[in-house]
């Protein structure tokens, strides 16, 4: 257990170094901290990464979970100027839990997928649902790109300092994906192996500071 | 605080976009938590009202001493980033499924259902059925300090029913501004803004994230620029209450209690109407008194004259008998349905009226700009062009009561007493121009060529056609039916003093008759002259109480007559001069 703990520590520094400005705390004791559920495996990271035969997903670093397929109805409304497509890559690593669609216990390396039978759903995690029923109209939208422009467009929102972060302390991270620049995805705001600010948020958002970073309101 | 995200938003606050915003945010952050005082007002919402997490600076906020359920995010009052129950547009708030009176009015031709769309979404605290804290997000509601469970009573507090609130959720098109009238086209851009459906929604005039200008206007509302977006009153640029820079002189009632503003011109269409928590409904007035729209400011505090009292005296016109009766929407003609009556908005169209005076005496001043009216012929004139027109709306053909002074030859319409029906007919030339070259009793300026208004006579007994220093006007008068000075019609009646009016215009000595002064020294000179008009020469209309006999009168010629009648005991045959 130990060494894996510390494995998965080194692990997590080599995949995720973009990001700068890293919180304190670890994944270890968080929701996401799966090893003592039971299901087929003790290891904690073992649910989303591999360091071996590791399947080659876009956006997924050393990735060994497997894929949902599903289609998104995706949020609109009158105001939202963004331009919103079907979840990125990044994102979609996310629904591949979060909509239900997929066991939370299926790996999936290059070589075998070992299907699993624990679902958003079945462990009853409904408040967690995302995308549940293929549904995001209720959800903040993301995979859109977030420039400039689109801030002048909306008028409350500020201007990301550059195509990779939002914020100039560089906390709130954009993401880059063949042909779509400046993308919003789920870890803008949620820091996937990190809660030391709950609910996996990259900052705290004591006094919606969170939201307030981008929407100038 | 922990000292990651002071950074964050202190370095927010070195960036170029919206650096006021930044700046403002970073300083109540980092260090004004416990400085309140030394916050600007903000255009954020953080320094609004509508901040209801603990941080909130107005009385109504989460109460910190909650624990677990305590409020300190800000958004999550209305807004959540994953909303499990499938609500859109990250609504965090229950809609609050009640059943709203709409705003109703004679005059409005929007049609106005249900609220929907945004405005819903407001009434989901603003109606007052809905906790503050109850949110989506949260299994328990957000414990909110004592006061505010639910919004309490106050000017924001609208409640279902939603009849004395300016309409919503209605669809504003160019149609509808073309057949309302007084409408400008919808907006199509600036701050002031229709929603997807092109309805009219709280947010076209509120912006719930900020408050840079007061009550959360999308815009500064001095001088009703923002009502002004929409609303298009005809004359009103040409309305002392669009332009007067009158303020108030601080003795109460306070003329504006619910604005900011400090003059007539700033104050605009908030002088009389409420957007929200209309006294009077229709209209959304201030008052649902009529009246009390305008006393308020015309009673000496704002505007000079006092015109409040005037209506306290023996003879008005009795603006404060009735309330709820005035429609603006009523037929100008006489018509079935509509009780007589008057309001101060019979005579003034307060989107008009002004303080210009009269440019030829018959013209009709900036008091009656806009007015409607009926003319000489009966036929409705809108706006009036002579003063009478006005008067003769209700003081001609509709229907009233008997006649103060009786007369040989009865004549209830007063617009056919102006009248010369069968060319026979003698009149004071309000209507007409004097048929009578020889009034040798005129005193100057007028001459037999001049012609006269209804306010010639009746008008106030304190106003400056009296002499006095009182407002101009037939509000009220000491004496009936409304008269600048004192007319008695009693037998009884020694001149001049007791037909004093007469006397404003006619000397008493001086006159076409030698013989005036035996019968006006004991009997008042409306005992054989109808003042508005008669079918006989000279307003010869004897007062049957009083003359009796054949009540004969012929002119024979300039200068000559004859009468046969009996008046005082004294039997008249044929007696000519």
């Amino acid at each position: 257990m130990r060494n894996s703990l510390l494995g998965c520590l080194v692990f997590a520094a080599l995949v995720t170094g973009a990001a700068s400005a890293m919180a304190a705390g670890t994944i270890t004791g968080t929701p996401h901290d799966l090893s003592g559920k039971g299901w087929g495996t003790t290891e904690l990271c073992k649910f989303c990464h591999t360091p071996h035969l590791a399947q080659s997903v876009a956006g997924a670093p050393l990735w060994n979970h497997d894929s949902t397929k599903q289609s998104y109805t995706l949020y609109t409304s009158s105001t939202f100027k963004g331009n919103s497509t079907q979840p990125g890559p990044q994102s979609k690593l996310c629904l591949s839990c979060h909509d239900g669609t997929v066991a939370i216990d299926s790996f999936a390396n290059a070589g075998i997928v070992q299907s699993g039978t624990h679902t958003m759903i079945s462990i009853g995690a409904t408040t967690n649902l995302i995308g549940g029923g293929g549904s995001l109209t209720s959800d903040h939208p993301i995979s859109f790109t977030y420039n400039g422009a689109l801030a002048t467009l909306d008028g409350h929102l500020a201007t990301p300092v550059s195509a990779n972060f939002v914020d100039a302390a560089n906390q709130i991270p954009l993401y880059n994906n063949p042909g779509r620049s400046s993308q919003l995805e789920c870890a803008s705001c949620h820091a996937v192996h990190d809660n030391t600010y709950g609910k996996f948020l990259r900052i705290a958002n004591t006094g919606s500071a969170l939201c307030l970073t981008c929407h100038q309101k | 605080m922990n000292e990651k995200f002071s950074m964050t938003v202190a370095r927010r606050g070195q960036r170029s976009l919206a650096p006021a915003f930044s700046l403002l945010l970073a300083f109540w952050f980092v260090g004004a938590r416990t400085a309140d005082a030394a916050v600007a007002v903000g255009a954020g919402i953080a320094q609004s009202k509508h901040n209801l997490s603990i941080s909130g600076t107005g009385k109504i906020r989460a109460d910190v001493s909650a624990g677990d359920n305590t409020g300190s995010e800000l958004c999550i009052f209305c807004h959540t980033p994953h909303s499990a129950s499938g609500q859109v547009a990250m609504w965090n708030r229950f809609d609050s499924g009640a059943s709203y009176i709409p705003y109703r009015s004679t005059t409005t031709k929007a049609i106005i259902g249900q609220p929907t769309g945004a405005s819903r979404l407001c009434l989901s605290c603003h109606d007052g059925t809905v906790a503050l804290g109850m949110v989506r997000s949260r299994r328990t509601s957000i414990a909110m300090q004592s006061v505010a469970a639910n919004l309490p009573h106050g000017r924001s507090y609208l409640g279902t029913d939603l009849s004395d609130d300016h309409p919503v959720s209605f669809q504003y098109t160019a149609a509808l501004a073309a057949q309302q009238g007084d409408l400008q086209r919808p907006p199509r851009s600036g701050p002031v803004h229709l929603d997807a459906n092109s309805e009219m929604q709280c947010t076209t005039c509120h912006d719930p994230h900020g408050n840079s200008y007061e009550k959360f206007l999308v815009m500064d509302n001095t001088g009703s620029a923002l009502c002004l977006t929409c609303h298009n009153p005809e004359s009103w640029l040409q309305s002392a209450h669009s332009y007067s820079p009158k303020r108030w002189n601080g003795l109460a009632p306070n003329p504006w209690p619910h604005t900011s503003q400090k003059s007539v011109a700033a104050n605009g269409c908030e002088n009389c109407h409420s957007p929200h928590n209309a006294g009077g409904k229709q209209r959304l007035l201030n008052f649902a008194e009529e009246e009390q729209n305008c006393f308020p400011c015309h009673n000496g505090n704002v505007a000079a004259k006092n015109l409040e009292v005037e209506f306290n005296k023996a003879s008005v016109h009795p603006v404060i008998n009735t309330t709820g009766v005035h429609d603006p929407a009523e037929p100008t003609l006489a018509s079935a349905g509509v009780t007589r009556h008057v309001e101060c908005a019979d005579c003034h169209d307060p989107h008009a009226a002004n303080s210009t005076g009269k440019t030829t005496p018959q013209a009709v001043s900036g008091a009656l700009a806009g007015v409607r009216g009926v003319n000489a012929s009966g036929a409705k004139i809108s706006p009036i062009t002579y003063e009478y027109e006005l008067c003769f709306r209700c003081h001609g053909d509709t229907a009233k009561g008997p006649a103060r002074v009786s007369r040989q030859f009865p004549q209830l319409n007063t617009r056919l007493e102006f009248q010369d029906v069968n060319g026979q007919n003698s009149f004071h030339p309000v209507v007409l121009p004097g048929k009578n070259p020889n009034v040798p009793s005129l005193k100057p300026p007028w001459t037999s060529a001049s012609q006269m208004t209804c306010g010639d006579c009746h008008n106030n007994d304190r106003g400056p056609g009296a002499g006095g220093v009182g407002p101009a006007g037939p509000h009220g008068s000491a004496y009936a039916p409304l008269l600048e000075r004192p007319l008695s019609f009693a037998d009884t009646a020694a001149n001049p003093a007791n037909s004093a009016l007469c006397f404003k215009c006619h000397d008493f000595v001086n006159n076409a008759w030698r013989d005036h002064l035996r019968h006006i020294g004991y009997t008042a000179c409306g005992t054989c002259h109808d003042p508005h008009g008669s079918p006989n020469a000279h307003l010869m209309n004897f007062d049957p109480s009083i003359v009796a006999g054949a009540r004969n009168y012929q002119s024979t010629g300039t200068g000559h007559g004859t009468c046969t009648l009996l008046c005082h005991g004294k039997e008249h045959t044929a007696t000519s001069y």
